[in-house]
């Protein structure tokens, strides 16, 4: 019978000290806990240094997209900034609702357009409100902090080196990592 | 002014005020539990959240009380209301002061005893009139609960009938602000009859670790599945109820009632009872629960032969102290 | 109870035919406790069975699961699973979508563990194309999977004292105790990969993420708290006399049923086998690793929880042995993903296996399907937890409804990978 006793005054201690340390939580929604520099959560487009588009409607993204969300349809046209034809996405249309973030979109792209943002979609009420158009995609690349992951950069992370010096593969010494 | 009118209108104060504090027990629970689960708790109703039992009462108004199409409709109906009442009944003989008590009953223990097992009876008519298995399942163990903790609870409150020789609450108290608090003098039978009457007496509300009845991760709400809107409030807050009363009625035998110095009597047995009903929810939050069959076993197998014990020894203290004093 | 540890080179606590694999069906298979195929109509006619379904909808049937119990008072006297609630069709997603593509959807199937998932998957497509993975790229796997091993453990844990002791009481505070903890965790996958949850971090013939700086002192710090909170855990719950009565001597899987069903994971290593493929079919880096294996005799719940947290231990110690010693190199071998019909294979079939926190799992792959080879052509998932949910019939008959919830609980079963 005593053990019972015991046992339930052990519990209690470790639920006292618990009361007396900090709260975990973070008040949702009125804040928001910091997210890391490669949290990737939507979506956007992004326009280049000359404000010339950057993406040229090559539908990379929607032939990789395992769950098939991005539709983009192409058209050729003259650019604004340079007067060159080229080709631009005159739709382009992600669906959120079926997203599954897996980046694989952001890798593919041949001119690092795509790229992820930083903070999340908020709820809706409406399907419609989490079908990003290429005006709100537009619009995020402005408004929303950017991940630090695009094409190029995961590329570059991902390629095995041109030239493997024969000592680096046997080196057991700390490894650093690439820095980003 | 006339005995009635007395008790009358210090029922209404009583029953206002326990309905008052037991509404913001659900906040204090909240609160409570939240920093010892290392989060924060309701904070948006009112500074601290404060407000959060009116709106939680708010929204179980007014949602509809849904009675299934099966189910015995009286007794669903009345069991919830019911359990309030046997509740706020078990507080008639608590004295929260030296003259504050709605009734002083000469039986004051035998008539909480009495209706503390009487509370067992709507949460089974609750189980059986909901049609559902999962609350028949509930409802058959609080019975078994029920009925098998009664006899370590009488056992456990003899104790101080028995130190104190009388079944009057207020006697009891008496005789503690004369003698000590039953559960440090004398040494022995009172703190363990203390130790005995907790686990029984959160055994009778459906407290965790006894709360087989409404196990919630086995019986989806067990007994309260069925419940919706106000029945299901008022089965919750019955309990909380039930539980503010033992923490009361375990103050007064145990540990002084309103004995204390400074301050008058009414806020030492308030506190007491707060601090009890602290513990109770810091034990809620902190164990998992039993086994039905470990449950009886738990009862029968050791609470109530000790009790009976217990008994014994409070029985031959008194007599060696009359002995004494001879 | 005796717990046993033991290590690379120590023997197997029960005498397994040289010739015979750990998983082959086990011809002397003794008696049990239930019989799954009870025929309810002749069992006793007095009795009066009462059907009830812990039903899809459950506060702790560990996802969607329906287990329909014959009840003789609270005594069950016949269990039936079902399941399939969570039937996705992943397999058939499968014949459609290509190599490359199927990476991020396979995070889903036990989506507590989304690394093992990937690394399974990675590791039979890489067998079935010949694609060789760099060092680094098989140390960052290793210490990836050891690290979703204590995640998965942890939430495990959580959701293990929610099924003893409820959503409103003492389980749930263990539970806030362990996500807390395990946020730790998912906010080192956070600063690797950008993901929280599902990572799609692994690619074929390598990682997709590389370490940034300051990523090893995250971990250091968050396996050290763990560490010391984990103390604390068995100070309130496993010490505690009440679990040791709900959890001892019950739902007890013995050695032969285990082998019988094909059981694996800490289920085997309760009921005494001593069987971990970490060490038994090393994958990764694991053959430069000495994994320590806890074995236990007793098969019943508490048995499996102290396997699991052992099991928590000893990644930490290969966490702590792994994190400062990454090698230099590549992160792969191939070049990075660019096209979706980037592999193609013809014919050919593969299997590969990971150690998830459950058992084996393992991918079944044969080659040469649609988009002229780019899709596997069929991909089976051996789920551990279709197996261990299949010991069920047989080790509930006998006990209470209050001893299922808590079997199922020490079970752990996923149900997106029993599904699929």
């Amino acid at each position: 019978m005593m053990p019972y006793f015991v046992d339930t005054v052990r519990s209690l201690f470790v639920t006292m000290r618990n009361v007396l340390r900090k709260p975990t939580t973070v008040h949702f929604p009125m804040e928001r806990r910091v997210r890391t520099e490669r949290y990737r959560a939507s979506f956007a487009l992004l326009h280049d240094q000359a404000g010339e588009e950057l993406c040229i409607g090559c539908k990379a993204c929607e032939r990789i997209c395992p769950s098939e969300v991005i539709t983009v349809d192409a058209e050729k046209r003259e650019s604004s900034v340079t007067g060159k034809k080229r080709s631009y996405a005159k739709a382009f249309t992600l669906d959120q609702n079926a997203c599954i973030y897996c980046e694989l979109c952001v890798q593919v792209c041949p001119t690092d357009a795509i790229v992820m943002t930083r903070t999340a979609q908020e709820p809706a009420f409406h399907r419609q409100t989490l079908c990003l158009n290429m005006e709100r995609l537009y619009d995020n690349e402005r408004t929303q902090p950017l991940t630090w992951a695009n094409a190029s950069r995961l590329i570059e992370m991902q390629s095995p080196p041109a030239k493997e010096p024969a000592k680096a593969q046997d080196n057991e010494d700390a490894g650093k990592g690439q820095a980003p | 002014m006339s005995p009635y009118l007395r008790a009358l209108i210090y029922s209404l104060v009583i029953i206002t005020l326990l309905l008052t504090i037991t509404a913001w027990s659900i906040w204090f629970e909240r609160k409570f539990s939240a920093r010892m689960q290392s989060r924060v708790g309701p904070t948006f109703y009112g500074p601290f959240g404060l407000l959060q039992p009116v709106v939680d009462g708010l929204k179980l108004l007014q949602k509809e009380f849904l009675i299934p199409e099966s189910a015995d409709r009286a007794l669903f109906v009345l069991a919830p209301p019911l359990t309030v009442i046997l509740a706020l009944g078990t507080a008639a003989v608590v004295p929260f002061g030296p003259d504050v008590m709605a009734a002083d009953l000469d039986v004051g223990v035998l008539y909480i005893l009495a209706l503390g097992s009487l509370t067992t009876i709507p949460v089974w008519i609750a189980g059986w009139a909901s049609n559902n298995k999962y609350s028949l399942l509930g409802g058959m163990r609080a019975v078994a609960q029920g009925i098998s903790y009664e006899i370590p609870l009488a056992l456990a409150a003899l104790v101080p009938v028995i130190l104190a020789g009388s079944m009057s609450l207020a006697d009891i108290v008496n005789y503690q602000i004369q003698h000590g608090w039953f559960a440090f003098w004398p040494p022995g039978p009172g703190f363990f009859a203390f130790l005995f009457f907790l686990p029984a007496s959160l055994a009778e509300a459906n407290r965790i670790p006894f709360d087989i009845p409404e196990a919630e991760s086995e019986l989806i709400a067990g007994v309260t599945t069925e419940y919706t809107g106000m029945g299901f409030g008022l089965l919750y807050l019955a309990e909380y109820l039930h539980t503010l009363i033992v923490s009361a009625v375990a103050s007064a035998l145990f540990f002084g009632g309103w004995d204390g110095p400074f301050l008058p009597g009414l806020h030492w047995m308030v506190a007491k009872t707060l601090v009890l009903f602290a513990g109770i929810f810091a034990i809620r939050w902190s164990l998992v629960r039993f086994r039905s069959d470990q449950l009886m076993g738990i009862c029968w197998r050791y609470l109530v032969p000790i009790g009976l014990g217990l008994v014994m020894v409070s029985a031959i203290w008194v007599q060696l102290a009359k002995a004494g004093a001879q | 109870m005796e717990v046993e540890v033991a290590s690379s080179a120590g023997s197997a606590s029960r005498e397994i035919p040289a010739n015979q694999h750990p998983l082959s069906n086990c011809p002397t298979a003794k008696t049990r406790r239930g019989d799954p195929y009870l025929d309810i109509a002749a069992y006793d006619p007095e009795a009066d069975l009462m059907v009830l379904n812990l039903g899809p909808q459950h506060p702790s049937t560990h996802g969607v699961f329906r287990l329909k119990l014959y009840l003789d008072g609270e005594m069950i006297v016949k269990a039936v699973p079902f399941c399939g609630y969570l039937h996705r069709g992943v397999e058939k997603l499968c014949e459609k979508l290509t190599y490359v593509q199927l990476v991020p959807i396979f995070d889903k199937n036990d989506y507590v563990s989304p690394m093992m998932n990937e690394q399974s998957l990675v590791m039979a497509f890489e067998s079935l194309l010949g694609v060789e993975v760099p060092r680094r790229a098989r140390y960052l796997r290793t210490l990836l999977a050891e690290l979703q091993r204590i995640a998965s453990h942890l939430l495990w844990f959580g959701a293990f004292a929610m099924d003893l002791g409820g959503a409103l009481g003492g389980g749930s505070t263990l539970f806030m105790y362990c996500f807390r903890e395990r946020e730790l965790i998912l906010d080192v996958f956070e600063e690797l990969t950008g993901c929280r949850f599902h990572y799609n971090t692994h690619m074929i013939g390598g990682n997709r993420h590389d370490i940034p700086t300051g990523w090893a002192a995250k971990v250091h710090s968050a396996i050290d708290i763990i560490e010391r909170r984990l103390i604390e855990y068995e100070s309130y719950l496993t010490t505690n006399r009440i679990y040791l009565d709900r959890t001892r001597g019950v739902g007890v899987v013995d050695a032969d049923l285990a082998m019988e069903l094909g059981i694996t994971g800490p289920i085997l290593r309760a009921a005494g086998i001593d069987h971990d493929l970490r060490r038994d079919a090393p994958y990764h880096a694991y053959d430069e690793l000495e994994v320590r294996v806890t074995t236990a005799t007793a098969g019943d719940c508490e048995a499996r929880t102290q396997i699991r947290l052992a099991e928590i231990r000893e990644s930490i110690r290969l966490v702590r042995l792994m994190i400062d010693g990454i090698p230099e190199g590549p992160l792969g071998s191939r070049k990075p993903i660019k096209s979706n019909l980037a592999e193609k294979s013809d014919r050919g079939q593969a299997y590969a296996a990971v150690e998830s926190p459950r058992g084996e799992l393992g991918i079944y792959v044969m080659g040469g399907g649609a988009n002229r080879g780019a899709s596997p052509y069929r991909l089976k998932i051996r789920s551990p937890s279709l197996h261990a949910l299949s010991c069920l019939p047989y080790v509930l008959p006998g006990h209470v409804v209050s001893d299922a919830v808590a079997i199922l609980g020490s079970v752990d079963p996923i149900m997106g990978e029993v599904d699929r």
